[in-house]
């Protein structure tokens, strides 16, 4: 009797599974969720575990006197040795302004020109916003060299002369040169794209409304300014922070180019003498990674929105620079984006025709004999001719060997990371207030904040061990950047499908379309743009990263680590010439992207 | 007391969190782990432990020490053909010797072939690369070819995952039988020697001239290549201070008294090291030179640096054979530069020398043809070829040196072609015995590094280089 009466609990909560599993995004909540969970812990877990272990030939086996084993005496080093300031304190505080210094450049460089193309009547708009992006395109530490190349001399840096030194007898101070100010400006116009694509989409599609309402009431511009504008570009300026905070503290080429001891550099150095405490590093980095986020957590639920409550204006209103300050303000920013994105595309191509690195003999000779194009065209493995036995770049079997392993790991991780990021996206968006859907869109964009030297150091300890042992393999560089990127589609696929009303969808269930027809012809057609630009973002940066895949392969396995070998080893011909490289390939993608579907880079970045 | 106390809570809190699911650790076999391996004028450890002792690989090893190159070279062509062949090294040339390895295996068989790859790792990579490929039943690596005696010593041959292999001509040649041999095999010697761009008023004539005030050295950063932190650790080797002391008493009384405050700042910190008498005159030397140089990514950039017109009075410490590859221009010519070593009337160390050793792995998946590969370098001119064709690298076989020198002519590299004028006086490199002697080379002893990595080491971190 009780039992007919009763509630049948197992049926229930097998009806319950079954209307759980009934909803395609729950499925793909649930197996990614424990995806990116698995991929995400397992690295920091492997990486906390060799901050105990003992290395052979490295600091804790000689204070302990042991070659195995665990210990605690790498945290006891590092925090209270009497190399703690130097190891650990000094490049934490170096870290910090270093990531913070660039957020400020990026924010106030990229913001400022967001303002001036979408807000103003600056001449020139299509031509500056086209060319801002490119130090975005390039690896990083390109910039760093040209920096080095326009201010270093003899008297300062003690290195041979820059061209402002050689050709204006100009010095520039040591802190300009070298250490916190250079690397963070680098890193800054490197991130300044970042800051200019959010905040311009802000200030493109924001409702002018409020402005205006706030005219009309005959409020102050400045305070229009600082109590209308800014709040509005506020979350822009929060995703600036969180996407570049991370990066640049993640960063290993250019503090290491400009002489400045960070986290990342001094993990690098570290690593051979004392491996367990440059995990400690490793650890500290990531902790800065998971800070960042709970800020940002925060800062999400204290969002506020505005309305107008007085009278309406339809009209968009561009400031007004005056008939010739349009045309100072642009001159001004098209001398500054030369030297950021022209002057190095340009000396990067002189530089292959040089007989020797940094010999310019030809500017001041005008003699074609001193210009040469072995460096493209020498096809003998020969070293009397200055090349260091190797061959030029279009016969150099090692660089076209790397240039199909970047574009292997590119694709790969765009196709890959693209497509998980997307559904993960997708699942969230329809289940935005569910916990687990928090936590596995959190879980899936927590690598992205955790600096990529860190990162790539977690998955080769985890990967490099008696069972599994991928270090310098494709499968492991794809893997790796899978993880690091999903980001990027995950965070633009949500935004996009954010913006899609449910009842698309709900009316194709209505009509019992399947699942897979849903998505293939009705949402992803119609969120196209934002969905490719989630699938090219992994694919763009995977092509010059290299603080990611630094430690998980050697030089020569892919673009971005040979051309580090070559800018290391002063053969600035091979190392430019695999710039103009990625460039080109860069550009070419992005622009058959544009043609076969309209969506385009810069509409994407950071979402 | 603060911090400590910090640091033993965070650390006691991630142990508990973490070491609970490692389960119970493997009897510890390393609670004394073997003392350093000497020199090659002493006996190894671990020269002739019972056969039943020795791994697979070593039980190889120890057969083809005896063979003659036709024995091994049979060897290898029976266990390689139709496979690939995995080498990794710090230097690139191991990809320019194993084609020539392959077709002197060709010229016995005919029918033999083997593919190979040669990876080159970068910033110390190539430990943690062994070290991982070591955990494997059967590795990747064939061999290695590898820099660095101290951290070989500590991390490589103390732990087992490299094992020495002695071919039988390259003993015979030293006068010696691999039994007897001790130590690693070199492949050859390679010097970092001191050259002054010469375009401007400066003179360098004593080695202290370089730690002067106002002089800034470029030198390849410690930290990114640790071979230069075994440079100076090798100083404070009472023999080498010792050096730096005559070098010192040979400079007029105005230079010498630049320096005596340092040098006597330095005689409590040499005693508390457990250096000899001298020591404090390295220490000082030490001192000056990492507070003072300019650190460079490579020895390829301070070459391209110091070859220009425009670097004049700019000096620096990098490997000499990277003037082979300098072009002459309007802007740059190798007679902008003088070797310091060579100027007559010169006192001191002239500059520092380092080995690329040769090891098995000793989980290495082809064994027998790592054998014959190292015999056919270190044996052979051929072999050798890949770096005798340039200067500054000298073979430890003293037979493949004399070859190597008769055909490709270094010591007169710097002659025109009439054979009798001199066209760059710098490359004309006067050879191993002369920099050993006369050019007082600082010669890297692993033995030695690895015994004061963790002292001098630990000392030299604490210099003002590392303060910011």
């Amino acid at each position: 009797m009780n039992d007919r009466a009763g509630p049948n609990r197992s049926a229930i909560f097998l009806n319950k599974l079954k209307t759980y599993f009934s909803q395609p995004y729950n499925v793909i909540l649930l197996l990614f969720g424990v995806v990116v969970t698995v991929t995400t812990i397992a690295p920091i877990v492997a990486i906390m575990k060799d901050t105990f272990s003992i290395h052979p030939g490295t600091i804790d086996q000689h204070l302990t006197g042991m070659t195995s084993g665990y210990t605690t005496v790498n945290y006891i080093d590092l925090f209270t040795g009497q190399m703690a300031k130097a190891n650990l304190w000094t490049p934490l505080w170096n870290t910090v302004l270093l990531a913070v210094g660039t957020c400020v450049v990026a924010i106030l460089f990229g913001g400022l020109v967001a303002f001036l193309v979408t807000r103003t009547n600056m001449a020139w708009r299509k031509y500056i916003s086209s060319i801002f992006i490119f130090p975005y395109i390039m690896p990083q530490w390109t910039l760093a060299v040209v920096w080095q190349n326009l201010f270093n001399s003899n008297a300062v840096t003690h290195t041979s002369n820059g061209l402002l030194a050689s050709l204006f007898g100009i010095n520039m101070p040591s802190w300009w040169c070298q250490g916190l100010f250079p690397s963070l400006m680098v890193l800054g116009l490197h991130y300044a794209p970042f800051a200019y694509i959010l905040i311009g989409g802000i200030f493109r599609n924001m409702d002018a409304n409020l402005e205006e309402a706030a005219t009309i009431l005959d409020t102050p511009r400045w305070k229009i300014a600082f109590r209308v504008t800014l709040p509005m570009v506020k979350p822009a300026i929060l995703s600036t922070i969180l996407l570049v905070f991370g990066s640049a503290m993640g960063s290993y080429p250019v503090p290491h180019y400009l002489g400045l001891t960070t986290l990342s550099t001094k993990y690098v150095s570290m690593n051979s003498n004392r491996t367990g405490e440059a995990s400690i590093l490793a650890i500290i980095m990531m902790i800065f990674g998971v800070a960042i986020m709970l800020l940002n957590q925060m800062s999400l639920k204290s969002r506020k929105s505005y309305t107008t409550v007085t009278g309406k204006s339809g009209q968009i209103s561009k400031v007004n620079l005056g008939k010739v300050g349009k045309y100072i303000v642009a001159l001004a920013l098209v001398v500054v984006t030369f030297f950021t994105s022209i002057f190095p595309i340009v000396s990067f191509a002189f530089e292959t025709f040089l007989p020797n690195p940094g010999d310019y003999s030809f500017l001041y000779t005008g003699d074609p004999k001193n210009l040469t194009t072995k460096w493209w065209t020498t096809d003998e493995n020969v070293s009397e001719n200055g090349m260091y036995g190797q061959k030029g770049i279009l016969h150099n079997e090692a660089i076209w060997k790397a240039f199909r392993g970047t574009m292997l790991v590119s694709i790969a991780c765009s196709l890959i990371a693209g497509t998980i990021g997307t559904l993960i996206g997708y699942a969230v968006s329809k289940n935005r207030r569910g916990r687990w859907a928090n936590y596995v869109y959190n879980m899936a964009f927590l690598p992205y904040l955790m600096p990529s030297i860190a990162v790539g150091a977690a998955f080769f300890i985890l990967f490099s061990n008696e069972h599994i042992n991928l270090f310098n393999t494709y499968t492991l560089l794809i893997i790796t950047g899978v993880i690091k990127y999903i980001p990027f589609a995950s965070r633009t696929s949500l935004n996009s499908m954010l913006q899609l009303s449910g009842e698309i969808e709900e009316a194709a269930i209505i009509q019992n379309v399947p699942w897979i027809k849903r998505m293939t012809r009705i949402i992803i057609p119609i969120q196209k743009s934002s969905i490719i630009s989630g699938f090219m973002l992994p694919f763009m940066t995977c092509l010059r990263e290299l603080s990611l895949f630094l430690l998980l392969c050697t030089q020569g396995f892919i673009l971005s680590t040979t051309l580090d070998y070559f800018d290391e080893m002063g053969l600035y011909a091979f190392s430019s010439g695999i710039n103009l490289i990625l460039i080109v390939t860069i550009l070419v993608f992005n622009t058959l992207v544009n043609k076969l579907t309209g969506a385009s880079l810069d509409e994407g970045i950071g979402g | 007391m603060k911090k400590r106390t910090l640091a033993l809570l965070l650390s006691a809190s991630m142990v508990v969190g973490l070491l609970a699911g490692c389960g119970p650790k493997d009897p510890d076999p390393s609670q004394n782990p073997n003392p350093p391996v000497g020199d090659q004028e002493t006996q190894k450890p671990e020269n002739n432990p019972p056969v039943e002792n020795l791994t697979a690989v070593q039980k190889i090893i120890k057969e083809a020490e005896g063979m003659t190159w036709e024995e091994l070279a049979a060897k290898a062509i029976e266990e390689s053909n139709g496979k690939t062949f995995y080498g990794v090294g710090n230097s690139s040339r191991g990809k320019s010797a194993l084609p020539l390895f392959i077709d002197a295996l060709k010229a016995i068989d005919p029918s033999y072939d083997m593919t190979f790859e040669w990876q080159q790792p970068k910033n110390n990579k190539i430990f943690d690369q062994l070290t991982a490929d070591g955990l494997k039943d059967t590795g990747t690596f064939a061999m290695t070819l590898i820099q660095d005696g101290n951290q070989i010593e500590s991390k490589m041959v103390q732990t087992g995952v490299l094992d020495t292999f002695i071919p039988k001509a390259w003993a015979d040649a030293n006068g010696t039988t691999a039994d007897a041999v001790t130590g690693y095999l070199p492949l050859q010697t390679l010097n970092k020697v001191f050259m002054y761009n010469n375009q401007g008023s400066k003179t360098y004539t004593n080695c202290w001239d370089f730690v002067a005030e106002g002089e800034h050295g470029l030198f390849m950063d410690i930290d990114s290549e640790i071979v230069g932190k075994n440079f100076l650790y090798m100083l404070t080797r009472e023999d080498y201070a010792t050096w730096l002391k005559d070098a010192f008493e040979a400079l007029p009384a105005d230079k010498q008294s630049q320096f005596q405050g340092t040098i006597d700042a330095m005689a409590s910190d040499a005693s508390d090291l457990g250096l000899g008498a001298n020591g404090k005159y390295a220490l000082a030397w030490i001192k000056l030179w990492v507070e003072s140089y300019a650190a460079q990514t490579d020895d390829g950039p301070i070459c391209n640096t110091l070859v220009a017109k425009s670097a004049a009075d700019q000096f620096g410490l990098l490997v000499y054979s990277k003037l082979r590859s300098v072009e002459e221009s309007a802007e740059v010519s190798k007679n902008n530069i003088n070797v310091a070593a060579y100027d007559d009337g010169y006192q001191g160390i002239g500059g520092y020398g380092y080995c690329h050793y040769l090891f098995v792995t000793d989980n290495s998946p082809l064994p027998w043809t790592a054998c014959a590969f190292i015999y056919y370098m270190t044996c052979t001119a051929d072999g050798f070829s890949a770096w005798g064709k340039d200067m500054g690298g000298y073979s430890s076989n003293p037979n493949v040196a004399a070859e190597t020198e008769e055909t490709y002519h270094h010591s007169i590299g710097g002659m025109s072609e009439d054979g009798t004028t001199v066209e760059f006086e710098c490359k004309n490199d006067r050879g191993y015995d002369w920099w050993t002697g006369e050019g007082k080379l600082v010669l890297e002893d692993p033995e030695y590094c690895a015994s004061v990595a963790f002292t001098v080491g630990s000392w030299i971190e604490m210099l003002t280089k590392y303060a910011g």
